[in-house]
């Protein structure tokens, strides 16, 4: 299997090395009607690259992605209870291959308007009709500077982007000692998944309750409450981790003294043993150029979602500036990727797109190896404001944590990770 | 000094117009774009139902939530009905069956119905 892919995928960059994907036509003997290029393979990008091919085999659609296979964020937290291993949170891309998208392994360093191209680190550009730009988030190290080299990210990790850190950072949990202090900074909403650092505090806490009794976690929230969920985290920290987790709000992290291992905060300092710093987040760097909301996001069309700052370059999921009530999960870039398949076959099949694109989010937190709770809400486009509003009267969250849910998050991880690359 | 003035302002306004002041301060209520439900966009809405039901309502193999792939429309309605009403049991559908409308559940389930 990883001998195939990486076959193919060698196959595929020769292919555009040689410039004009000559014999990769999206249809057997047929001329594909037109390329889409898609910049990164997460939920929303790879949801757009395989829609597209099933919504309309005849326009190509090549996948630019960095990491050899799709590990997902969603569920990544219980790899740090040790409730689930890397394995179980990582999907081949082979799956997309066999809707004919073409995948290639490779950084998307620049999206070059004029010439139509996108520029990769090791490969030729990809030439492109549209392109979609979907690179999830990049981390403002700025806010905390000590913390601007690769020696000191490789040291106080953040496991916000799931990979080589997430097994890290469960490594530097199982060395340590008990009767230490994991400390975790979260940044100022907006920023990727609201409930996860929450969520996260609840898995290690389960660690913690098992295997270390007498450590502690330490919770520095730059926002006023717990920004999703709050009553239902709140007990589920004092019912099941009474007396480990200790939750301060209003705390904003300003740098980390490593030597120390210490967060630096506006007011105090506090030690830990591990420290988890969630530096506030940004667009992708490749979506850079699109940026238009507070220097951090990116603004779109919720009909195509073509970028207010270019044409034909659509951008979604976490990189977005939010519409009301939308959060950067996984469940919303999976929708954004759908409407904007979807707007695309039509776009360039000289159709309108659907004048009413309806999304769905559905975000399931674990609080324990068994335990879940959700939020849930349903979003439809409002003709006046031009955006994407919540339901009125639909929506909302768990009454308690419940046994039957944690069984529905891993029926719903299966499912949005097939609906994504299957 | 103007938003003291407007918290003046509103405050008054408050005292002596409760219902008035309630009315002017609700947002106004979405125009949500009225519903596609040509094949098109049902098929659209549809795939929202994925993450948790599979792609075209085919659940992945070991998935705990029943497909919806080719079952008969009659019984999708009733469900989405029974969900919204409460008379079914839920732990979520109850809160997302409430985001649609009758037309909009009765073209997403004559989708499910023709995926084989």
């Amino acid at each position: 299997m990883r001998i195939d892919r990486r076959q193919f995928l060698k196959a595929g960059a020769a292919g555009l090395a040689l410039g004009g994907l000559p014999g990769c036509a999206g249809v057997a003997g047929s001329t594909p009607k037109a390329r889409v290029a898609v910049v990164g393979g997460g939920f929303g990008g790879a949801t757009t690259a395989r829609y597209i091919r099933m919504l309309d085999p005849a326009i190509e659609v090549v996948l630019i992605e960095p990491n050899a296979a799709f590990v997902s964020c969603p569920i990544s937290n219980m790899v740090l209870g040790g409730f689930r291993t890397m394995a179980d949170i990582t999907t081949p891309y082979a799956g997309l291959a066999r809707h004919g998208v073409k995948v290639v392994q490779d950084t998307a360093t620049a999206i070059d308007l004029e010439k139509k191209q996108v520029r990769l680190a090791r490969g030729a550009p990809v030439v492109f009709d549209r392109v979609v730009v979907s690179p999830g988030i990049d981390f403002m190290w700025e806010a905390l500077p000590s913390m601007g080299s690769a020696d000191a990210q490789s040291r106080v990790l953040h496991a916000w982007k799931a990979g080589p850190q997430t097994a890290m950072l469960r490594r530097q949990l199982e060395a340590m000692p008990d009767g230490g202090v994991f400390v975790m900074t979260i940044p100022l909403a907006p920023y990727r998944c609201p409930p996860g650092p929450y969520e996260r505090a609840c898995q290690v806490a389960a660690y913690f309750k098992a295997a270390k009794p007498r450590s502690k976690i330490l919770l520095l929230d730059e926002n006023g409450d717990v920004t999703s969920k709050g009553p239902l985290f709140k007990k589920a920290w004092s019912e099941l981790y009474a007396g480990m987790i200790e939750y301060r709000p209003n705390s904003k992290a300003i740098d980390i003294d490593l030597a120390a291992s210490t967060v630096k905060l506006e007011f105090g300092d506090q030690k830990g043993d591990v420290l988890n710093v969630l530096p506030p987040m940004k667009a992708g760097n490749v979506a850079a150029p699109f940026i238009t909301a507070n220097r951090r996001w990116c603004e779109v069309d919720w009909i195509t979602f073509e970028s207010k700052a270019a044409r034909g370059v659509h951008i979604l999921g976490d990189s977005l500036q939010i519409a009301p009530a939308m959060p950067k999960s996984a469940t919303m870039a999976n929708g954004h990727g759908k409407v904007c398949a979807a707007a695309i076959v039509s776009l360039l099949n000289g159709q309108a797109p659907n004048p009413s694109p309806t999304l769905i989010n559905t975000c399931y937190s674990m609080v324990s190896d068994k335990l879940a709770i959700h939020v849930a809400s349903v979003h439809k486009y409002d003709l006046n404001d031009r955006t994407f509003k919540a339901v009125p009267g639909a929506g909302g969250v768990s009454p308690a944590m419940n046994e039957a849910e944690g069984g529905y998050t891993m029926n719903w991880a299966r499912n949005i990770w097939a609906d994504t690359l299957a | 000094m103007r938003y003291r003035l407007a918290g003046l302002l509103s405050g008054l306004a408050f005292v002596a117009l409760p219902g008035a002041f309630a009315q002017q301060a609700a947002p106004p209520p979405p125009a949500f774009a009225p519903a596609n439900t040509t094949q098109e966009g049902a098929r659209a809405m549809a795939s929202t139902c994925a993450a948790c039901h599979g792609t075209h309502g085919k659940a992945a193999p070991g998935a705990a939530v029943a497909g919806l792939a080719g079952r008969p429309a009659g019984e999708t309605i009733q469900a989405m009905k029974d969900f919204r009403e409460g008379k079914r049991p839920a732990t979520l559908m109850h809160q997302i069956a409430k985001g649609f409308s009758e037309p909009e559940v009765a073209a997403m389930a004559e989708y499910f119905a023709r995926q084989q």
